[in-house]
């Protein structure tokens, strides 16, 4: 049974950290500038730490290289020189994930590839925003917060006026912005909800279905984070403002907890 | 160069001139909803800033409407409002020059001056008031807004500096959103789920409201831009994460916390 030398493998991995220096330290850049991306330097250390809890089982592969990694590894440079052509950091991003896993493959084959599936899927979380995707995105999410904040605050009896995505509440104004959008909340609240379905569930089907359950447990908890701010002055800003966040997104994990439990049950009822 | 400063100090005259003072409201400017012959609620309006009624002596409906103000029903300071009122009525029907708007400005930008209907008024979509100043708009007959129609107030407008000097009677269409101060002289009709940001001020005769929001300037008011409200951002992505990552650690590690607890 052929092994993996760890020497050729340090050899791939420093060879593709050197290629694609310039890409990863533009990464590095937006998550130190842009909050909203912020958590792409927790990406790499889970996805790291996912590979370290695996070890026993890719130890035991057999390495079969294969030719289709030299293939996949042609791809992911071409991509990277359309990157440098002026395509942008995002391109240069996917080029590197795809050059990692033609070099997994070229260097392991397929069966190793398979190993290896889920923390490269999970290393997508890290990819830098795509401005075209984003900038379509931002008004209609901000738009959203807002309406459904308005709609919370009369709900429970306070008066309000929405302008577009500003909110009125007994002459208090505020701003419902780019970032209050809520794309923090989806992006952390997705990761973690692929996080903890590979830890506490071996359904691979559980991660899309808790990671489709994230998207309007985030939206809502940030309508509750602006209605919040918009009732309570005190909640609008410095500590008390972060806090409330905070707790928010610790509810928001709960609630994906508890939709894992509800989930597992209707399964369990499916199958007897 | 004496008749260049002459004609400066002209043309600088003229400005001042034309930039309009805000009507003065007095005791009326402390209601939000000002009637003569009844106040008539149905569902859940909010109104933000008193409630008076005077001469009549009716006011239904709240509950379950709500009012974050007081109310003045029959006193002397809701009469004492609706004199002010009448004074301010008259003062914005006296303002001038003028400019002759359409019947329906519905899709217009208007800038900061006082505009006279020839008749009614109407507003249908979106009016964009546009600039900090006074807005006066003399209306001989009736004011009507249609249904989800919106005034947009930009560039640093703002409802307390809104007027609207309605003849007889004004109507806000169904889920519209409108901004600034109606001084109808007969009365005012805030249809379902409209919404107000501003005062109603009816001389003689009702206010009829319909599960609507209604919150007075206060003195400063909403504002349409300017210095724009401040943002609530959502907490830095990386703190979310690592808040994620402990609560998972700690959900993980829960059997072995709870062993050694009881171990305790």
């Amino acid at each position: 049974m052929m092994r993996m030398r760890p020497a050729l493998v340090a050899i791939t991995a420093v060879a593709l950290v050197v290629c694609y220096a310039p890409t990863l330290r533009g990464m590095f850049e937006q998550w130190s500038s842009d909050e909203d991306m912020s958590h792409g330097f927790l990406v790499p250390i889970v996805v790291l730490w996912i590979v370290w809890r695996e070890r026993a089982r890719w130890r035991a592969l057999p390495a079969e290289p294969s030719w289709w990694g030299l293939a996949v590894l042609a791809a992911g440079a071409g991509m990277q020189f359309v990157a440098a052509l002026g395509a942008g950091l995002f391109a240069g991003s996917v080029a590197f994930l795809v050059s990692v896993a033609g070099a997994v493959l070229a260097l392991g084959g397929f069966a190793w590839l398979r190993a290896f599936a889920f923390p490269l899927l999970l290393a997508l979380f890290m990819l830098p925003k795509l401005a075209i995707v984003y900038n379509q995105a931002t008004l209609p999410l901000q738009l959203l917060a807002s309406r459904m904040a308005a709609g919370i605050l009369t709900a429970v009896g306070i008066g309000v006026i929405r302008e577009g995505n500003i909110l009125d509440v007994a002459g208090r104004r505020i701003s419902v912005v780019e970032a209050c959008n809520g794309i923090r909340y989806l992006l952390s609240l997705g990761f973690m909800a692929v996080v903890l379905a590979y830890l506490a569930d071996t359904k691979p089907w559980m991660r899309m279905a808790l990671l489709a359950a994230a998207v309007p447990i985030a939206v809502l908890a940030n309508a509750v984070r602006v209605a919040a701010a918009g009732w309570l002055p005190s909640l609008a800003a410095g500590a008390p403002h972060a806090i409330a966040g905070w707790f928010l997104f610790v509810l928001c994990l709960a609630t994906l907890v508890l939709a894992r439990r509800l989930v597992n049950r209707v399964y369990a009822r499916y199958q007897s | 160069m004496q008749k260049l400063s002459a004609l400066i100090l002209y043309v600088a005259f003229s400005v001042c001139l034309q930039a309009q003072s805000p009507v003065p409201l007095l005791t009326a400017g402390n209601f939000g909803v000002l009637a003569a012959s009844t106040v008539t609620n149905t569902g859940a309006t909010a109104v933000t800033g008193g409630l008076g009624l005077s001469p009549g002596t009716s006011v239904t409906g709240f509950p379950p409407g709500t009012l974050n103000g007081t109310f003045h029903v029959t006193d002397a300071v809701a009469a004492q409002a609706q004199i002010d009122l009448t004074a301010a009525f008259t003062n914005a029907s006296g303002r001038s020059p003028s400019t002759l708007v359409a019947a329906e400005i519905g899709g217009t930008t208007i800038t900061p001056g006082v505009y006279h209907a020839a008749s009614s008024l109407q507003i249908t979509g979106t009016v964009t008031l546009n600039g900090a100043g006074v807005y006066i708009f003399q209306i001989p007959t009736t004011l009507t807004t249609a249904s989800a129609s919106l005034v947009n107030l930009t560039g640093g407008a703002t409802a307390d500096n809104v007027f609207w000097q309605v003849g007889s009677s004004a109507t806000l269409g169904t889920g519209s959103t409108f901004f600034g101060n109606i001084l109808a002289q007969a009365s005012i009709t805030i249809t379902t789920g409209a919404q107000l940001g501003g005062r109603a001020l009816a001389r003689t005769g009702a206010v009829t409201l319909d599960t609507n929001t209604l919150i007075s300037p206060g003195g400063t008011g909403p504002s349409g831009g300017g210095t724009p409200p401040p943002g609530v951002p959502a907490p830095s992505s990386v703190i979310l994460v690592a808040i994620g990552l402990a609560c998972v650690a700690l959900y993980q590690g829960r059997e072995r916390l709870l062993r050694r607890w009881r171990k305790i």
